[in-house]
């Protein structure tokens, strides 16, 4: 049964502020609790900005000082969680978007709706007693699902990589990137389009489209 | 409700996105949700795009935090607090 301590976390974390608690200014003791509950997120997060683990980690330790120092800045009843997200975006946009990007190979231009499953159809990949889209991102594994990621534009890239990765609501993401919520449900149709012609272009180059179609012909 | 304000599928597919975040007021769900019950197209094209969502989300969760993160950080906030 979850505690009360457990109940102020979960508020905290939420921006719930449920309890009286909830609401009180945040303790460099609370603040180490919630940011420890929040690291592996943020370095997930932090990891698809840089793309490179050793620049991951400095980000979000450049990001925990910095809001740890500015923790009296906290709204209390506010979400903890955007707002560390919101603090390690800022630094990363500041300091850390040192590398060259890769340049994008894929022409996002006029992606159409409903992508992958078009052209799922047109290649004839299995509809039978199989989830299609399943089986096409299950072959194309963790990896080549990431490199999709990264293809994207950096605006529509940064908004998947959020909505993906932390399930945020369309509010949540646009406190976090500071924009208006139309820019991020903008965005996200769009990135979302561009990321199915990115995972197709990936399951063709790497044989996964060729390997479904054989094996649909096999059975 | 009558099938007079049921969504076409054009009005049903201009919600595709939002309906699967969840992003609609309660009444455009149930509309959208009715219409799907009656259109096996539209509904295949819906189940698509969800199950696109999940897969992605499943593969990007995969990443581990470093084990000497954790320790790294919460030794630069101690000496932040002296």
């Amino acid at each position: 049964m979850p505690t009360e301590s457990d109940n102020l976390l979960d508020d905290r974390l939420t921006g719930q502020a449920a309890t009286a608690q909830a609401a009180a200014p945040l303790g460099a003791d609370e603040f180490q609790v919630l940011l420890v509950e929040v690291l592996p997120s943020a370095f997930a997060y932090a990891l698809r900005l840089t793309r490179n683990r050793a620049d991951a980690e400095d980000l979000v330790q450049d990001a925990a000082l910095r809001a740890f120092r500015a923790s009296a800045t906290f709204e209390a009843g506010t979400n903890f969680k955007a707002w560390i997200f919101r603090i390690l975006t800022r630094c990363f946009w500041a300091n850390h978007r040192r590398r060259q990007r890769r340049p994008n190979t894929i022409d996002f231009d006029d992606t159409p709706d409903l992508y992958l499953y078009a052209r799922s159809a047109e290649h004839g990949l299995p509809w039978q007693g199989e989830d299609p889209a399943r089986a096409l991102i299950d072959r194309l594994g963790t990896e080549r699902v990431s490199e999709a990621i990264a293809q994207l534009p950096e605006e529509y890239g940064v908004v998947c990589t959020l909505y993906f990765m932390e399930e945020f609501a369309y509010h949540e993401i646009a406190d976090v990137l500071e924009v208006p919520v139309g820019t991020v449900r903008s965005r996200l149709h769009r990135g979302r389009k561009m990321l199915q012609k990115a995972l197709w272009f990936l399951a063709e180059e790497s044989g996964v489209v060729t390997e479904l179609t054989q094996r649909e012909g096999d059975a | 409700m009558t099938h007079l304000n049921r969504y076409t599928c054009e009005e049903a597919f201009r919600r595709l996105d939002d309906y699967l975040d969840r992003e609609l007021s309660a009444d455009e769900m149930t509309l959208v949700h009715e219409h799907l019950e009656i259109c096996a197209g539209c509904a295949r094209e819906f189940n698509f795009e969800a199950s696109v969502l999940r897969g992605v989300r499943e593969k990007l969760r995969q990443i581990e935090l470093p084990d000497s993160l954790q320790a790294r950080i919460l030794a630069v906030l101690g000496k932040a607090r002296q």
